[in-house]
């Protein structure tokens, strides 16, 4: 990620844009982007400092090219790089030593006199001596450990210029975010993936359904007692997930600033930028995934499946159902698959359970654990043997419509 | 499904009031209850977790209301203890310390102002030996968190956590920096009672002052020498920390608790070089904003630093700024000077503050002196303070790092070679050398570069009561 401080945006009508460039519009960034990869790349050996100054100087002939702009891609290229660094501290040892000898000789005079006859050359070169260099090079490692001193042992990240350009566009983005008070999303697909993200980020969630889509408001936990920036580096670490879903656009309220009023940022899943956050598989079993294609084989009439369509939640607690089955007549049935063995699984399990109770929600067991998990759950259970049957599970949705009708009376 | 269940009308039993990530939670209470006994000042109800939320910083207020009527509600918030000093090792406090320890007493809590060197931090281990409560003290930067621990345990015998600095290590006294204090008081909020905030000035600004708002810690002592901000916003402090209980001005105790002391400053050439290169850069810094006001004749320079997120143009300027400034800071003569002083003053530790961490390589490697930046672990950076009162170093060099709070009894001479305009960080400066030793005279010497904008600053700088009566001195 960016520090605020290389953070380029301009706002127009009360909207922020960050800093983006444009393939066609800023081709000439291509070049740059190889050239800088390149300095990177085979730059083995040479100093960050120096390894800076080059980069600056690919940009000499572009005027327009802000200051931040280059010392941002310094910052991203030394983010996917390793230095080498003083681990054993023999450079600050070496400082030690040499200030403690030229202490004796205090002060280093340019000029020798009857009062003061340590010449400073002379000093410097002896020092040097017991040290095994000459002054020039003693010099150069006196500071040797400092962070503009280090010296590259390699480049590890971007494949090519596009994605150096691309991990540069989305950090800008992501920078916006530092000054971000709130987040809403609207989102009519990925969910579990976008919540999954959000709490990975220790993000606060309120969540409404409106008619046909989900709206997810994002802060944290002081955010309702004043308005604060304090979560907006949760924002941004949120980011690059909420670009690998779909299906949704983001609003950030951002704080006002010495430059700026309060302002807004809009953001949609059609906006281009590509993070490399792993979208989630469409199924999280074979099991899941086989009970799927038999339901499409098969396709009940009164029934009509979804998949992880739902989001349940009260207060901070979330759940997704496995999935939907959704009658003609609109009642809706879950189905949750209890696919994982271990305890904290069961347990984590059974407390959602009991928390959405009131919800009509039936369980799929395999039925060699029947044993271990029949004390647990207080939900409806079909148990399978390889794969779920279709006919049970429709036994147990028409078993369970009553069910469905009395609680909604 | 609404988001929304309803609320409770009255208070279910049992009812909880929690800390939770920096805040205080109370739940199961009406608004209809939480009105009738808090008002509706307190709390505010979070949609979000369906519970009512406060500050921490409530807590007293609202301990104060539930210590009276329960109404039901366990307190379930503080996680503290009371402390019990092994052994107390504090010097007899000097009576304007006493006067500073019984004047927060009465209250425990609010800020106590006093000049650098006339010991703040004996007030405030005196008060922590008084409370014996779970402690956590908060200062600005690593070092002054290294010497804080080592007060405490010369002081009180007790080796306190420490939190900061790559370490994370929770005692029920412990010290830690501002930042770190931010980072994590939503999960150390509720773990002491006295919480202490060093060079106070620090703590506002929107993130900061969440380690005092995050914090429900009924006792708050502030320190600072310098409580006024230039943006006003130390009236924060009032409500973070406490009201101003105490008071000592400078003028009060020098010569007496502390070191009196001389101000010399000495102007300094640019060589021809280095004068004919800013002479350049001045003419196209002025001749950008010249032709920019005939436009905009609002043009100011924050308007520039803001343009320099989009123009190379700007940036260009900018650039040619900065290059003056080094070119102020990093002036050869400087060097020259600094010669003379070692001269002056050979056998007498000195320190010598620098505007830039390049000046300050500069100096060390031309005198081969320790050099003390950011940078520095902690083993280096006590080699060279205690190397320095020792007398294994002659002088060190730093540059903003020394600027407040770390101690330095020995020395007495200081030579500022470059920093900024602000009254505050003179003031800080010529604190280190002030803390009283026998009838030793302090010297503060200021370097100036002539003609640049360098002599501005230093006369800004100079505002400062304590600057008064500065003499000008050619070496």
């Amino acid at each position: 990620m960016l520090t605020r401080e290389l953070a380029i945006a301009t706002f127009d009508q009360g909207v922020l844009i960050p800093d983006r460039l444009n393939r066609i519009s800023d081709a000439a960034y291509i070049g740059y982007a190889e050239r800088m990869l390149e300095i990177y790349r085979d730059g083995q050996g040479r100093t960050r400092r120096s390894l800076h100054q080059a980069v600056h100087r690919v940009f000499s002939e572009q005027v327009d090219c802000p200051e931040r702009r280059i010392q941002a891609f310094c910052k991203l290229l030394d983010d996917e790089s390793e230095f080498e660094k003083d681990e054993r501290k023999t450079i600050v040892k070496l400082r030690q030593s040499v200030f403690r000898e030229a202490a004796k000789h205090h002060p280093l005079v340019v000029q020798r006199d009857a009062l003061f006859e340590s010449q400073e050359s002379e000093i410097k070169r002896m020092i040097a001596a017991e040290h095994g260099m000459d002054w020039p090079q003693l010099h150069d490692r006196l500071f040797a450990d400092l962070i503009e001193n280090q010296m590259l042992k390699k480049l590890n990240g971007f494949e090519d210029a596009p994605a150096l350009l691309s991990r540069y566009n989305v950090a800008q983005t992501q920078a916006v975010l530092f000054d971000a008070v709130k987040m809403t999303i609207h989102a009519q697909g990925d969910f579990k993936q976008i919540l999954r993200y959000a709490k990975l980020a220790r993000l606060m969630i309120r969540i409404t359904k409106l008619r046909d889509h989900y709206c997810f408001e994002f802060d944290g936990s002081a955010s309702v007692l004043r308005s604060t920036h304090r979560y907006g580096i949760a924002m941004a670490r949120f980011l690059p997930g909420l670009l690998a879903c779909r299906g949704w656009r983001m609003q950030a309220k951002l704080r006002s600033t010495p430059y700026r009023p309060p302002i807004r940022f809009d953001l949609d899943d059609a906006c281009g930028l590509v993070s490399e956050a792993v979208a989630s598989k469409e199924f999280d079993s074979s099991i899941e995934e086989t009970f799927a294609k038999q339901w499409c084989e098969v396709s009940p009439v009164d029934w009509r499946l979804e998949r992880e369509t739902e989001v349940l939640h009260r207060g901070q607690k979330v759940f997704f159902p496995d999935f939907v089955f959704v009658h003609r007549d609109g009642a809706r049935v879950m189905m949750e698959i209890v696919g994982y063995w271990t305890p904290e699984y069961l347990k984590h399990k059974a407390e959602v359970m009991v928390h959405f109770r009131d919800q009509p929600i039936f369980l799929a067991i395999a039925k060699a654990r029947k044993d271990d998990t029949s004390r647990l759950f207080e939900n409806p259970t079909i148990y399978y043997k390889e794969r779920i049957k279709i006919d049970a599970v429709l036994a147990m949705l028409n078993a369970m419509l009553p069910f469905r009708h009395s609680r909604q009376k | 499904m609404s988001s929304l269940s309803a609320k409770p009308t009255k208070i279910l039993n049992p009812a909880f009031l929690d800390f939770c990530d920096g805040t205080l939670v109370l739940d199961k209470w009406s608004k209809e209850a939480v009105e009738r006994v808090f008002g509706n000042r307190i709390w505010t109800w979070d949609h979000r977790a369906e519970v009512w939320r406060a500050d921490a910083l409530q807590y007293p207020s609202i301990r104060e209301i539930l210590a009276i009527n329960s109404y039901g509600t366990a307190d379930r918030v503080p996680q503290w203890q009371p402390v019990v000093w092994s052994k107390t090792n504090l010097p007899t406090p000097r009576s304007e310390q006493r006067d500073a320890v019984s004047a927060w007493a009465e209250s425990c809590r609010g800020v106590v102002v006093m000049p650098t060197g006339t010991g703040k931090t004996e007030v405030a281990l005196r008060i922590m030996a008084d409370q014996g409560c779970s402690t956590l003290v908060v200062s600005p930067i690593r070092d002054l968190m290294y010497q804080w621990h080592k007060r405490i345990l010369d002081g009180l015998g007790y080796d306190s956590g420490i939190i900061g600095d790559n370490t994370y290590n929770v005692k029920p006294v412990s010290v830690t920096t501002f930042d770190s204090a931010c980072i994590h008081m939503p999960k150390l909020g509720n773990r002491f009672q006295l919480i202490i905030f060093d060079e106070c000035h620090h703590l506002p600004g929107p993130i900061r002052s969440d380690s005092a708002r995050m914090s429900i810690a009924p006792k708050r002592l502030g320190l600072t020498a310098t409580l006024e901000r230039s943006d006003g916003k130390h009236v924060k402090l009032d409500q973070l920390i406490g009201p101003l209980v105490y008071r000592l001005e400078i003028s009060a105790v020098r010569g007496s608790s502390l070191a009196d002391f001389d101000v010399f400053r000495i102007p300094v050439h640019l060589n021809a070089r280095e004068r004919f290169r800013y002479d350049e850069l001045s003419e196209v810094v002025a001749s950008y904003v010249y032709e920019r006001r005939q436009d905009d004749s609002e043009f100011t320079w924050k308007k520039l630093c803001a343009e320099t997120t989009s123009s190379g143009q700007a940036g260009i300027i900018m650039r040619a700024y900065r290059e003056k400034k080094s070119i102020e800071d990093r002036a050869e003569e400087k060097l020259r000077v600094l010669e003379d002083l070692f001269r002056l003053h050979q056998g007498t530790p000195m320190i010598i503050f620098a505007g830039s961490n390049a000046m300050a390589h500069d100096v060390s490697r031309r005198f081969l002196i320790p050099c003390l930046l950011n940078h520095c672990g902690k083993a280096e950076r006590i080699d060279y303070l205690d190397g320095l009162r020792d007398g294994i170093y002659p002088a060190i060099v730093a540059n903003q790092v020394l600027d407040e709070g770390v101690d330095m009894p020995a020395v007495k001479i200081a030579v500022v070679i470059g920093g900024l305009a602000s009254t505050r960080q003179a003031k800080q400066r010529l604190g280190r050398i002030l803390r009283r030793r026998g009838n030793e005279r302090a010297i503060l010497y200021e370097v100036v570069a002539k003609d640049t904008n360098e002599t501005g600053r230093s006369r800004k700088r100079r505002k400062s009561d304590a600057y008064t009566g500065t003499r000008n001195r050619n070496v």
